[in-house]
């Protein structure tokens, strides 16, 4: 599986590794159901530099989720390691993940997974609360980063009062509660019609080169892999190819 | 903590219809408990009142062996000296007896009988002897002339009687012997029966603590996504934990407070019919009553709390990538 190496620093040192936020080695993962085995990653390595905007791409059942959620925390590997942040994740306890789910990352899922039962602000509001902000301090905070996302004036409704675009914008005001330095989305506009989802995504790009946080998407969607800084092909459980979006044919190549 | 709280309560807000299925079950389950506990602290208050009423019962039994069909006959009462409590009552019972006529001597006629300060004998299908005065001689022959058939039934065994029974009167004693048989062996039935409900009453306990863990569970498996977000939010596990543990003690206290109140109003509304009202208010043991309220509002929040560790736990354990992915 040849991937192009020119965009990794091989075995550099420490100031260039230090350009890794993430970096996963050797990943394998091996889902057991009963007697069957589902090797979900054959040995994925990745390395995601800080401040970038990363996509990965993959077709269904190549371990594009399961990859996605190593890297972000959410799982842990059957062999191989991941670091965050120079931190190898299968070291930490139940506390730490949670510091770091808090604190480190945030999270964007294709199906908002919002509160139902809580408004927005309080949506917004709930990771602060994890990582001891409260009260008015975190209020204003929450209507800040709702501005942000251009959610003015919409606090206390319901995500069932709003449309699919704007509970996506709660989720990413969500994601962005407790200032994470990297930002985990999956499928973010896959259920998105076509406007919001372009807006979603110029937001992402500000996101990533305003406050230098780096955004990791699962995607379909070309829009996404045009906006990108590097674009990463899983297929089979294994890291087929890592392009730019001007390496590649955009309309031609076929997305699943 | 009072974030667990707040999430728990506004879970339970939400949740009303599948949390008052929950709620629900341990009220049934609490309010059996209850009204066992109830019962029996009302029935042993009442004790001596019940005693009574089982008296009277056996002497009516009595009478009717004695006399058969009431109707068309002619029942003598004649009464020496003032009578107990279990002598006015069983007078009420005869009272209310379908006899043609009821010739009373001594004591104060129940209202509608024709009361007679002679001659009670005369025509009379059985004397009755009620009052405690048992020193006074009675005069057989006098209270006894003319009487269709012989027949004597006393209250008191000690009672004295001027010139023997004279032949063919036969005398059977109300409260004799064979009524204390029947009242040990009434007895030992009674404590069968409550050590029965007991049993039941623990049983239903088992039950409720069940039904309350499959309701959790069930919960669980609704808001496993809930939960997975969650956890990808920052939450701890013990969070997590907690917030069910929490959810399911307001649950628990809430059902508890209405089992609580529900099964002790059913007994003192049974009991109260029967005997009335103001002997069972009277009689009323209040601090025990209020300490066993207490008992089972704590034992319903406590079992409460025993049957949501496994869901709790099993909540709290969850990881958030297998949460996630979940079609539920």
């Amino acid at each position: 599986m040849a991937f192009n190496r020119e965009l990794f620093f091989e075995n550099a040192d420490a100031s260039a590794r230090s350009g890794f936020v993430i970096r996963a080695v050797e990943v394998r993962k091996v889902y057991r159901m009963g007697e069957t085995e589902t090797h979900a990653l054959r040995g994925a390595s990745v390395d995601i530099i800080r401040g970038e905007y990363l996509s990965i791409m993959g077709p269904s059942g190549s371990g594009k989720s399961t990859l996605f959620n190593m890297i972000g925390g959410l799982d842990k590997p059957t062999e191989g390691k991941v670091y965050i942040d120079q931190v190898d994740i299968a070291q930490l306890d139940p506390y730490e993940l949670a510091w770091l789910r808090c604190r480190k990352v945030g999270y964007i899922f294709q199906s908002y997974n919002l509160i139902q039962v809580m408004s927005c602000i309080e949506n917004v509001m709930l990771p602060m609360a994890f990582a001891g902000l409260d009260g008015e301090e975190a209020r204003e905070k929450a209507l800040g980063i709702l501005d942000r996302v251009g959610l003015t004036g919409r606090a206390l409704h319901k995500p069932s009062e709003m449309s699919g675009g704007q509970q996506q914008r709660v989720a990413v005001a969500r994601a962005l509660a407790n200032s994470p330095d990297i930002l985990l989305a999956d499928e973010p506009t896959a259920n998105l019609d076509l406007k919001t989802g372009e807006e979603i995504i110029l937001l992402f790009r500000r996101l990533c080169d305003e406050l230098g946080v780096t955004v990791i998407t699962a995607t379909h969607d070309l829009k996404m892999l045009k906006k990108s800084d590097r674009i990463m092909w899983i297929e089979d459980g294994l890291i087929s190819k890592v392009t730019t979006p001007d390496q590649m044919n955009l309309h031609e190549e076929e997305v699943h | 903590m009072s974030r667990a709280v707040q999430i728990a309560v506004q879970g339970i807000r939400i949740r009303l219809g599948r949390s008052l299925v929950t709620v629900s079950g341990v009220v049934l389950g609490i309010a059996f408990l209850m009204s066992n506990v109830a019962g029996q602290l009302i029935s042993s208050s009442l004790a001596r009142e019940k005693e009574t009423r089982q008296i009277v019962t056996l002497m009516e039994a009595l009478v009717r062996s004695e006399v058969g069909a009431a109707s068309g006959k002619t029942l003598g009462i004649a009464v020496f000296g003032a009578m107990n409590r279990t002598e006015h009552l069983f007078l009420n019972r005869l009272s209310a007896m379908p006899f043609e006529t009821i010739r009373i001597t001594g004591g104060k006629c129940p209202r509608g009988i024709p009361c007679a300060p002679q001659d009670v004998g005369a025509g009379t299908y059985l004397l009755v002897v009620l009052g405690q005065d048992e020193s006074a001689p009675v005069a057989l022959d006098d209270l006894t002339r003319g009487m269709a058939r012989v027949g004597l039934l006393d209250s008191v065994e000690a009672r004295t009687y001027e010139n023997r029974k004279p032949d063919g009167v036969k005398r059977e004693l109300l409260f004799g012997k064979e009524t204390v048989e029947q009242m040990a062996r009434m007895q030992a039935q009674a404590d069968q029966a409550r050590f029965r409900t007991i049993w039941v009453a623990v049983i239903s306990l088992f039950v409720t603590i069940i039904s309350i863990s499959n309701a959790l569970l069930m919960s669980v498996t609704e808001r496993i996504r809930e939960i997975g977000t969650m956890k990808c939010l920052g939450a701890l596990s013990a969070f997590i934990r907690r917030m069910f543990l929490i959810e399911s003690a307001f649950i628990g206290f809430a059902g508890s407070v209405a089992g609580m109140l529900l099964g002790s109003l059913i007994p003192i509304l049974i009991y109260g019919w029967m005997f009335g009202f103001d002997l069972l208010f009277r009689e009323l043991s209040y601090a025990r009553l209020a300490a066993s309220c207490a008992g089972c509002v704590v034992v319903g929040t406590l079992l409460s709390m025993v049957a949501a560790i496994y869901p709790a736990n099993f909540a709290a354990r969850m990881v958030p990538a297998s949460a996630l992915r979940s079609n539920v």
